[in-house]
């Protein structure tokens, strides 16, 4: 784990000792729909015997039913269940109540799909450590998205975003017999960018995907609309910044970095984001 | 939210498709914020020289050509800087048909503010 | 595809009413605020200007406002807020060009726009009191 400073963060994984606030000073519904409302639930308490117990209260929603969301507590047996935020939640799922519905794969950060908003900033359950959360620990679905049942959300629309900037090598050349070639130095301006794992922390923490989601792209889409504009392959590049240059598209990013600071492998959405600004001013003039 | 309407979800991401356009908005505002600099510092430099000074000190202060001039400069980046950034507020927060009248409104007042800056210091400079 | 047979529109996740605010979207709504209260005061300087060239009389009203207590608290919040997105907009600036874009570097800018502006703020008014009081 990176050192912690009060003050300076080094990294994305790098939970503040001091956090500025828990949440913004804004009412509990501000701009809530009533039927995204959430309401308290019930609490589940630990199994008679629990010695070392934490409370964790985890939004649930049953699409099933006709009630709102809510926001259950469960108090977790720290003793039987594993390190990390990922652990409780099946051990919930197994011992306590498995209608729990949640995304998971890899538990190892690669797959991406266990991303949820934990305490209050987004990343994947299966690398936060349990003792990095606060006491009750908070847990949501990824933030600002629709919800098909408990911590699992609708990614449909942040897929087509990603669908939309063509995510693949467009050449008007022929396909040569042999592999293409690139320079190692050109292979080496993908970096920090390939490894996107696609989970969507980013876009989700994102304040302009919030309001204007529909038309800006987000920062995911983006960072790997930038990995194909830096690929020297790629013969696109004209026509991928005219798909990207929009007031909405690309310039509602504001470079507010909730993306860089939630990145759970690491990566940097905002200097994507600011490189392919820079690319279409050495375009213009 | 078009909750009913029935669109594939590339059909809704695309939309109205890409205003090929958004460049000049977003170079402007940093043109004009790097022009804003040395006016604005000016400015606080100014007022902080001259806290407490009477109308006559003040008039003959504004009168000078070279304060003129600065001062002109100020007005113009200002609200042109002011102009595109409020746009993009309203554009953020603003998802009726109030948008359309209030980026209207808002420039116009821009427009109207810089000219009266303008004009008063004008006036001021050549003793009207 | 969505489904055609849900019996209600699913939900929305929360956004602003749980995300934790961090250094990068504190400072990003405060350079905002900043730049519509910026705004705002450009508004009272036009009318200033337009006081000052209609006359004497309507100049010192102005003053007498302006010199009031709650005219200087207010001046006093305007000092900041100009120098907050000074140099919020300078920092901007600078990740525009693609530059400082690490997080430690992004939360140290962020921390030393904070400072500075607060310095040049307690400056700028000591500067300007040393000067008031020899006139």
């Amino acid at each position: 784990m990176p050192r912690t400073n009060a003050f300076i963060v080094r990294a994305s994984d790098q939970v503040p000792k001091h956090p500025l606030l828990k949440r913004f000073p804004v009412p509990r519904n501000f701009g809530v729909t009533p039927g995204s409302r959430i309401e308290r639930g019930r609490t589940w308490a630990a199994p008679a015997g629990a010695v070392r117990t934490k409370a964790f209260e985890i939004y649930r929603y049953d699409p099933d039913g006709d009630d709102n969301p809510r926001l259950d507590t469960f108090e977790v047996d720290l003793d039987a269940c594993g390190p990390m935020v990922l652990d409780v939640l099946i051990w919930i799922k197994n011992n306590v109540d498995p209608t729990l519905t949640f995304r998971r794969s890899c538990r190892e950060g690669i797959c991406g799909s266990c991303a949820m908003n934990i305490d209050g900033t987004n990343w994947l359950a299966c690398t936060r450590y349990i003792e990095e959360t606060g006491a009750p620990a908070q847990i949501y679905p990824l933030a600002n998205m629709r919800i098909i049942k408990d911590l699992v959300p609708d990614l449909t629309h942040v897929l087509a975003q990603y669908e939309m900037i063509e995510p693949w090598l467009q050449t008007t050349t022929p396909a040569p017999d042999r592999e293409r070639l690139q320079a190692p130095e050109d292979r080496a301006k993908l970096d920090g960018y390939y490894e996107c794992i696609l989970c969507f922390c980013c876009t989700s923490g994102c304040p302009s995907h919030w309001w204007n989601g529909d038309r800006f792209l987000g920062p995911a889409a983006l960072l790997q609309a930038w990995r194909w504009l830096t690929d020297s392959r790629d013969e696109a590049a004209g026509e991928r910044l005219d798909l990207l240059e929009d007031p909405f598209r690309l310039y509602r990013c504001h470079t507010i970095l909730n993306c860089t600071r939630t990145c759970p492998k690491g990566l940097n959405p905002g200097k994507a984001i600011a490189e392919i600004k820079k690319m279409i001013v050495d375009r213009q003039s | 939210m078009t909750r009913y309407r029935i669109q594939t979800p590339l059909g809704r991401a695309v939309g109205l498709g890409s205003a090929k356009s958004g460049f000049g908005h977003w170079w402007t505002e940093r043109i004009t914020a790097i022009a804003l600099v040395l006016p604005a510092i000016w400015f606080a430099a100014s007022l902080i020289a001259h806290t407490g000074t009477d109308y006559e000190t003040f008039i003959h202060w504004l009168a000078k050509p070279i304060n003129t001039v600065m001062m002109v400069l100020l007005l113009v980046t200002l609200f042109w800087h002011a102009a595109l950034g409020l746009q993009v507020v309203i554009e953020d927060y603003v998802h009726s048909v109030a948008k359309i009248w209030a980026l209207i409104v808002m420039r116009f007042a821009c427009f109207a503010l810089a000219a009266v800056g303008i004009i008063a210091t004008l006036r001021i400079a050549l003793g009207a | 595809m969505e489904r055609m047979t849900t019996k209600r529109a699913r939900p929305l996740s929360p956004n602003i009413q749980i995300y934790r605010p961090q250094l990068t979207s504190v400072l990003s709504i405060a350079n905002r605020i900043t730049g519509v209260a910026l705004s705002v005061f450009a508004v009272v300087l036009a009318i200033w200007l337009a006081a000052a060239a209609s006359g004497p009389a309507a100049y010192s009203q102005l003053q007498t406002i302006i010199g009031s207590w709650p005219g200087q608290i207010l001046f006093l919040i305007a000092t900041f807020v100009f120098f907050l997105h000074l140099c919020g907009g300078i920092r901007h600036l600078v990740w525009d060009s693609v530059r400082a874009f690490e997080l430690k570097q992004i939360y140290a800018s962020g921390w030393a726009v904070v400072l500075l502006s607060a310095a040049l703020t307690v400056i700028s008014w000591l500067l300007s009191l040393l000067i008031a009081g020899h006139s």
